[in-house]
């Protein structure tokens, strides 16, 4: 099956300066191969290239050199953009609209007639929450507000792939709860999202695969539980009722300890020691289990690690083994 | 804000105002601000600038320049306590007709007032014409422009040979009306007199122009005025005075051969010099300045 | 098709929103008053006046529209970065721009449609108040329809003013699109005179360089028949219909290179 999205070699160079221009690479010669039906992380910290990458597919921008595809047609095709959506970062709309007006002179250039626009703005206007607001122009929205007709006006068309650029910004936690049941909602529908952000929790929580770049160039890409899988690092194990001798005795084995509450400690153990051991030696002083869990890497410690790595200029190997993987 | 203060802010500001339009009140009242008296003071001369400047509103900045002619007429004609300046009607009349030059009115009313004695315009025929002639070569065919002409010759220069030649002309014009042509032979043969002047009036009362039609009735009372003097000069010399007596209307009512103090045709009663016995009109009669005697001896 | 007029809609439908139309409010008043207060102060032209005011407003009031939205038109999307949307949906860049030109036409031709009118009745209620022996003196009848073809060049020349605004708007700052267009409108309306150099100046290179720059400057001037029409001078109708080909041509011709530019942007 084609891929949803295909990207090879992709670069953007900018000429900076006034006088004596020097290019600027923006992107370095990106490649990645998304499949349909995944929710793919396009992650990254700012000025990583995230938001070109994404002006790049959506032909806003054009490339250096390199290319891509949606859906097995070029990037900037006519007839593609009736199957995708795009939301962009911090999205600005008419400002003398409606949200019912922006939605609907949308809808209109996809061609819809008015009773399939009607239904469509309603729909979509009701599953983002926008009650009577709908008929308040867009100047007096609030930029959550803003960011869900954005998030509508992407899904107008049922699109099979959808680009969403920090699709949590300026939403408060509710707001960001309910976006992220849609992007789920979204996925078992079957359909394809790639989108780009800095919040890892939402990554972690969202996505099939992630990519992380940094300084235009990819660090580095896979399944998330690949990335992570690699990366335990140790045990957490949460007893109760430690006595202080007991405390006393497995603290130097530890390498954190933690007090939760009087008598409830956590207990960070290294690689090196079993955890199993040190339970049974707890439970035998009386203490009683609350819960025994592997430390893996967050994706954040795995991106400050990717990010610095491509940043003194070398390349991690993972990125290498994780781009085999993905072949 | 607090309650009360938009209407104190209120308050403060129409008061600075107020204020305001005092002091420029006073400051009139100690440096009045005169009309613009002489030409120096017309900040643009050139037509050719104006054009440049009114871009492709020229029409617009003609009737700009119209208004304000005839307000510069009507005021100096008007004006009371004062020597009356026309300086500024030549130039006014002639950017208006370089920024529009197919505004006839502008041309024709130039003639007539441009003309003028002194008093009731500068008395400035030769400017007239250069206007006029200005006119023709933008319309060279318009027939008005040569007849007003040679009206200028007519009556402000007394050349009814040069009058003849330019109605002569005006009558060759297309769409021409008939009574021009009849003025040539007048011109030619009787120039001077108040028959042909009764014609040439009495051809403009006909004519489309308000104004024009306006003057010629004033100029035809004017003559009428003149034959009254006449008459009543007649009259006087038949009768004259008993020594000791002066001359004045009394006596000749007296005599009963007048019924009632002749009046001219804007109804001021004619006057007569009491020691001379010639009749007049009088200083004060809507009908003056009137025009020179000398030249409208009745034939 | 439908995309470009879908798209020349709302750019319509922002003009109204922007409160364009209250330029049509003023316009009646300025007319109507000058109409009332004209009659004493210019003996007997006034006819003559407000034809040559409501042509002018006409042409000014079209003017400002033309260039103050002209100049937005793209760079006003670009940079609020309401574009970015617009693009991703099934619009092309050549439609878009298509769209936009068209919909400031249509704004302007609601304009000047509805001056037409007013001052129509404006000269409908003076001709009718005035008495026969007063309107035989009129050049041109009070109710003339050959103002007409004055006001049709005039809309033309909106057009390409118009199309002068876009060509700019589509790669430089708004400051910079309106000195360039109100610059290239003033020096079109002086045109006329770079074509008749040659009577004025000696230098062969001086005049072939007029010449040139006459043929490429828009050629305002010749869309300004005002004065001929107010005063009954006959326009002949292949005179109105060579110069609308002209700026018909001359409007392609930038909105090709518009599309061309524009094509080929980066919106960063």
């Amino acid at each position: 099956m084609p891929p949803a999205i295909q990207i090879e070699e992709l670069t953007k160079d900018y000429a900076v300066g006034f006088w004596r221009k020097r290019p600027y690479r923006a992107l370095d010669r990106l490649s990645l191969r998304i499949e349909p039906g995944e929710v793919f992380g396009f992650l990254g910290p700012n000025g990583a290239g995230k938001t070109t990458t994404l002006k790049l597919l959506m032909q806003l921008i054009f490339p250096t050199s390199g290319r891509a595809e949606i859906l097995g047609r070029p990037v900037g095709d006519l007839q593609t953009r009736h199957r995708i959506g795009f939301l962009p970062e911090n999205p600005s709309f008419y400002d003398y609209l409606t949200a019912e007006e922006l939605l609907n002179y949308f809808a209109q250039l996809f061609g819809y007639d008015a009773a399939e626009r009607r239904k469509r703005v309603t729909t979509l206007l009701d599953r983002i929450g926008l009650g009577r607001e709908r008929r308040m122009q867009l100047r007096k929205y609030s930029k959550g507000m803003v960011q869900r007709v954005g998030i509508a006006q992407a899904l107008l068309n049922d699109p099979e792939v959808i680009f969403l650029d920090e699709p949590m910004s300026g939403l408060d936690p509710l707001g960001r709860r309910d976006i992220r049941s849609l992007i789920l909602d979204l996925r078992n529908q079957g359909r394809t999202i790639f989108f780009s952000s800095h919040i890892l929790a939402d990554a972690e929580a969202l996505c099939s695969r992630v990519a992380v770049v940094a300084g235009g160039r990819l660090a580095a890409a896979g399944s998330l539980t690949d990335i992570l899988a690699f990366e335990v690092r140790g045990w957490e194990l949460v007893v109760s009722d430690l006595s202080p001798a007991a405390l006393q005795g497995v603290t130097p084995l530890a390498q954190r300890v933690t007090e939760i509450s009087p008598g409830r400690y956590a207990l960070e153990l290294g690689l090196n020691r079993s955890p199993e051991r040190v339970l049974t030696d707890l439970i035998a002083t009386g203490a009683r289990l609350v819960s025994l869990n592997p430390i893996r890497d967050t994706l954040e410690d795995f991106f400050v690690r990717q990010v610095a790595e491509v940043g003194t200029g070398a390349r991690a190997t993972f990125a290498e083994q994780g781009r085999h993987a993905d072949n | 804000m607090k309650r009360g203060q938009p209407a104190a802010v209120v308050a403060v500001a129409a008061i600075c105002f107020a204020a305001a339009l005092g002091v420029q009140m006073l400051r009139d009242a100690r440096y009045p601000r005169g009309v613009q008296q002489t030409a120096g003071l017309l900040y643009l001369r050139s037509g050719e600038a104006i054009k440049r400047l009114s871009l492709e509103f020229e029409p617009l900045a003609a009737d700009a320049y119209w208004i304000r002619a005839i307000q510069h007429y009507g005021g100096e004609r008007l004006a009371q306590g004062r020597p009356r300046n026309y300086d500024l009607l030549y130039p006014l009349l002639d950017l208006t007709t370089s920024l529009d030059p197919y505004f006839s009115i502008a041309y024709r009313f130039g003639a007539i007032f441009l003309s003028e004695q002194y008093p009731g315009g500068p008395g400035r025929p030769d400017l007239a014409i250069a206007l006029l002639e200005k006119g023709i070569q933008a319309q060279p065919t318009k027939w008005q422009y040569y007849h007003d002409i040679g009206f200028v010759h007519y009556w402000h220069m007394r050349d009814f040979r040069t009058a003849a030649d330019w109605f002569q002309r005006a009558a060759n014009q297309p769409g021409a009306p008939n009574w021009l042509q009849p003025l040539v032979p007048a011109m030619l043969n009787a120039g001077g007199d108040r028959a042909s002047a009764r014609l040439l009036w009495g051809n403009l009362l006909q004519g489309d122009q308000e104004w024009l039609r306006r003057t010629a009735a004033r100029r035809l009372r004017q003559l009428d005025a003149l034959d009254a003097i006449d008459q009543l000069q007649q009259i006087v010399s038949r009768f004259p005075p008993s020594p000791g007596e002066r001359y004045s209307w009394e006596l000749l009512i007296r005599r009963r051969v007048l019924r009632g103090i002749p009046v001219d045709p804007a109804g001021a009663p004619f006057q007569i010099d009491p020691s001379t016995g010639l009749v007049d009109v009088a200083p004060d009669s809507e009908l003056q300045p009137m025009p020179r005697e000398a030249d409208h001896k009745r034939q | 098709m439908r995309t470009i007029s879908r798209v020349a809609v709302s750019v319509f439908r922002e003009s109204v929103r922007d409160r364009v139309p209250y330029n049509l409010v003023l316009f009646a008043v300025l007319l109507i008053s000058s109409s009332y207060l004209l009659g004493q102060l210019t003996a007997g032209q006034d006819i003559k006046i407000i034809k040559d005011l409501g042509l002018s407003a006409t042409s000014v009031f079209g003017l400002f529209i033309a260039i103050f939205i002209g100049i937005g038109l793209v760079s006003k999307e670009v940079e609020r970065r309401s574009i970015y949307a617009l693009l991703a949906k099934p619009v092309s860049r050549p439609q878009f721009i298509a769209g936009k030109y068209s919909g400031l036409v249509l704004t302007l031709a609601v304009n000047v449609a509805v001056m037409t009118v007013a001052m129509y009745c404006v000269l409908g209620y003076m001709t009718w108040m005035e008495t026969p022996e007063f309107k035989a003196s009129w050049d041109a009848p009070g109710v003339d329809p050959a103002l007409l073809k004055a006001i049709l060049l005039i809309f033309v020349q909106l057009m390409l003013v118009t199309a002068v605004a876009l060509f700019f708007s589509t790669f430089s700052t708004p400051l910079l699109s309106a000195a360039l267009t109100l610059g290239l409108y003033i020096v079109g309306q002086f045109n006329a005179d770079l074509r008749n150099f040659d009577q004025v100046v000696e230098s062969r290179t001086a005049v072939w360089l007029a010449r040139a720059v006459y043929h490429v400057v828009p050629d305002l001037s010749a869309f300004d028949v005002k004065m001929q029409v107010v005063h009954g001078l006959p326009v002949s109708n292949s005179y109105v219909a060579l110069t609308t080909l002209y700026g018909m041509f001359y409007i392609g011709a930038l909105l090709v290179a518009a599309t061309f530019i524009f094509a080929r942007r980066d919106f960063k």
